[in-house]
């Protein structure tokens, strides 16, 4: 029996070197856990500071909710680029970022619930099984910058400080159940850091590779598609900066570059700068380079969301910006696929 | 936008009921239609059973599937979705390709029919902003011109076949919400629910409306085909949770609940979540499914749903009827394969290493 395993152990080493150190690994060690329970904190901060609002409402402690919002917006940006495994599973990130939104849902229904002091909505149990655009980061934007909002200053605001409260215990039980879906006993974050032949839901580090390629991807894709190209327009007459995420707290360009940051750390923890081969370790200081600059622009905007679409200034460090965003998307998958050894078939993109 | 319901019952005067494929001449030789992307530049291609190309006509964007009318020899070309471009021709090139623009607030989602007297051309659609599917009606001796439009019962309609009766669609509702602004993002995943719809393709009437269980609400009813029992067999994508591996092959006979067939758990897990399309061999006993993710090819028994197999196929997803026991696929890598299904043995008939086939093949004649 000893012989066999020690035989067991001659054979495996390498295998079970790649496994411990692989992406899959790195990743969940040095960005998921950490990105997501700077989320959980940060929500936590909010959910504290809003519930200090409503026993007490003054203008002060309105500034100090929205502030935490802020903090709370940028830790989820990083952490958004994770649109997979337990992000996934129960809707969550639709739930905690109901996004895009091109018919306005969110804001009627939103508005709803207020009109109504629908108390099943100021309870975080009851809201947690209501629709995804009542629950998440931009129903209580809303409900802290929209108009009305200044009644949170004062007790004509009760009904709408309960909601917000709500939102954001719930914004921060979502986010700590994400966080548990990457514990390293659940089997999720088995496969992830450990993936095997003979188990779900990764069969091979290549598998493994896959999905964080399409990770990156899909967060490149959806911050140019979904939140930066429907307010800029094709003309400036055509922009509209209201139907960007988060304009109410002008927040639209801090979400975006921490979404940005978000891909930045998930390259950096892959370890790909290391691990693909020195003729195409280009591919990753091409990524780098679009993706900075891609924030770069971003942060040099400096006019609010709602007023940057239309100004021509601003609309040239947008168009930049994106042009970095379309580039960084390529690269990823065309350069760093192949540099992985990963294909990506003519008739791979699903929908067809 | 109303239908013109007089003009519509006029065009249906001549209406035949027999199924569009019993009216080819029986010993015409078969033509396949596929749509190719070759160095950035895409085209429709005709081709014979060899994979020797006849003709094709170049596009400006990638071509997906057809509606065929058998009886007239001609077809119509469909972009992929979200496009907003297809093309009328005759498949035999005697006349000049007709070009067809979608509606103002419309795109093609890259299938469609004609009826079986081939007046009318009814293609899936998304009437994007209201966030509905309609299926166009197009009068064809109009030069295609657009008379109005069926509401297609559910979100997301993308393939659509014609009921062996003539006169029943069956609309495989994706439940998949797009809007064009916003590149193909999925809109409603928390909230989708895919359906199989019935309409009446005189009134426009939904007649039957099936859908899977609830848990299953995120499981994608994308293409359809028509066995030779007149039942309809349905190929799924999955846009729920890696893991939750449903069935992704279904079948439904009118007035009952639909069936779904998993197949071996590793065949399951090979198709990686994605069918992406259903076809039948010549006899229509057999359905073969494609994953061009999993770059397999699986069988199943129209009579049973019983699987019969598999063929690997890298990128392949194009199938259509061949002979009894047999199918035609191509891949995005260029292969043009004849299948025979019962040795599970696959003879490759053309290479072309830089053409991507896109993800139908369709057979006329």
């Amino acid at each position: 029996m000893k012989r066999v395993i020690i035989l067991m152990f001659l054979l495996l080493p390498g295998f079970a070197a790649q496994a411990a150190d692989g992406a899959g690994t790195r990743i969940a060690d040095q960005f998921a856990r950490p990105a997501l329970k700077a989320l959980v904190d940060a929500a936590e901060r909010n959910s504290i500071v809003v519930d200090a609002l409503c026993v007490e409402p003054g203008a002060e402690r309105l500034e100090a909710a929205r502030k935490t919002f802020g903090t709370l917006v940028t830790d989820f940006g990083r952490a958004s680029v994770l649109r997979f495994g337990p992000s996934a599973a129960e809707s969550r990130i639709e739930r905690l970022f109901f996004w895009p939104d091109p018919r306005g849902i969110a804001l009627r229904q939103v508005q709803g619930v207020l009109a109504k002091a629908d108390d099943t909505a100021a309870r975080q149990e009851t809201l947690a099984e209501k629709s995804a655009a009542l629950q998440g980061i931009p129903a209580l934007e809303f409900v802290l910058f929209g108009s009305g909002s200044e009644q949170l200053a004062s007790s004509d605001g009760a009904f709408r400080c309960a909601y917000a409260a709500a939102i954001s215990r719930n914004i921060g039980l979502i986010a700590a159940e994400t966080l548990n879906g990457w514990s390293a006993d659940t089997a999720f974050a088995r496969s992830f850091t450990a993936p095997s032949a003979d188990a779900e839901i990764y069969r091979s580090p290549r598998e493994v590779d896959g999905e964080i390629v399409k990770a990156m991807s899909t967060a490149l894709q959806f911050l140019g598609a979904a939140e930066l190209r429907p307010p800029l327009g094709e003309t400036p007459e055509k922009a509209n900066g209201r139907r960007a995420p988060l304009w109410r707290s002008d927040l639209t360009f801090a979400l975006a570059r921490a979404r940005v940051g978000g891909v930045q750390a998930l390259l950096d923890a892959s370890g790909y700068a290391e691990t693909v081969p020195s003729d195409q370790a280009y591919a990753i200081d091409s990524l780098r380079f679009e993706l900075n600059t891609a924030s770069t622009q971003l942060g040099e905007i400096g006019l609010p969301a709602e007023a940057a679409f239309a100004d021509e200034a601003a609309r040239g460090h947008l168009a930049v910006a994106l042009l970095a965003l379309d580039h960084a998307r390529d690269i990823v998958s065309e350069d760093l696929s192949a540099a992985l050894g990963l294909t990506m078939g003519f008739n791979a993109l699903d929908g067809d | 936008m109303e239908i013109d319901r007089r003009r519509l019952m006029a065009l249906f005067g001549g209406l035949l009921v027999a199924p569009a494929n019993v009216l080819a001449a029986p010993d015409s030789e078969p033509l396949f239609l596929a749509a190719r992307t070759e160095a950035g530049r895409h085209a429709i291609a005709v081709f014979d059973s060899r994979g020797s190309e006849l003709f094709s006509i170049p596009v400006d964007a990638r071509g997906h599937s057809f509606a065929i009318d058998a009886r007239n020899r001609m077809a119509v070309a469909f972009d992929r979705a979200p496009g907003t471009h297809a093309v009328l021709f005759d498949v035999d090139n005697r006349k000049d390709p007709l070009p067809l623009v979608a509606a103002p607030g419309r795109h093609f989602f890259g299938h469609g029919i004609f009826s079986s007297d081939g007046k009318l051309l009814l293609a899936s659609e998304n009437d994007y902003d209201e966030g509905r599917g309609v299926l166009g009606v197009y009068d064809v001796a109009a030069g295609c011109r657009r008379i109005g439009e069926f509401a297609s019962g559910g979100v997301g309609p993308h393939d659509v076949v014609l009921m062996p009766d003539g006169r029943t669609l069956c609309v495989a509702n994706g439940g998949i919400l797009t809007h064009p602004d916003y590149d193909g993002i999925k809109l409603n995943l928390d909230e989708m629910t895919p359906s199989l719809t019935y309409v009446d393709l005189h009134s426009g009437e939904l007649v039957e409306e099936v859908r899977l269980a609830p848990e299953l609400h995120r499981l994608s009813i994308r293409h359809l085909v028509v066995d030779a029992y007149g039942v309809v067999w349905f190929g799924c994508q999955y846009e729920g949770e890696a893991a939750d591996r449903p069935p992704l092959v279904g079948r439904h006979r009118r007035g009952e609940e639909p069936v779904l067939f998993a197949g071996p758990a590793e065949t399951l897990r090979a198709l990686d979540n994605y069918v992406g399309s259903v076809a039948v061999d010549l006899s229509g006993e057999i359905v073969a499914t494609s994953s061009p993710l999993g770059g397999l090819i699986t069988y199943w028994d129209a009579a049973t749903g019983r699987n019969l197999g598999q063929t690997s196929l890298a990128d392949g997803c194009g199938i259509a009827p061949l002979q009894d026991g047999g199918i035609l696929a191509t891949s995005g890598r260029g292969t043009i394969a004849a299948v025979d299904i019962a040795r599970s043995r696959l003879r490759s008939v053309a290479e072309q290493p830089a053409v991507g086939w896109d993800n139908h093949l369709r057979r006329i004649g």
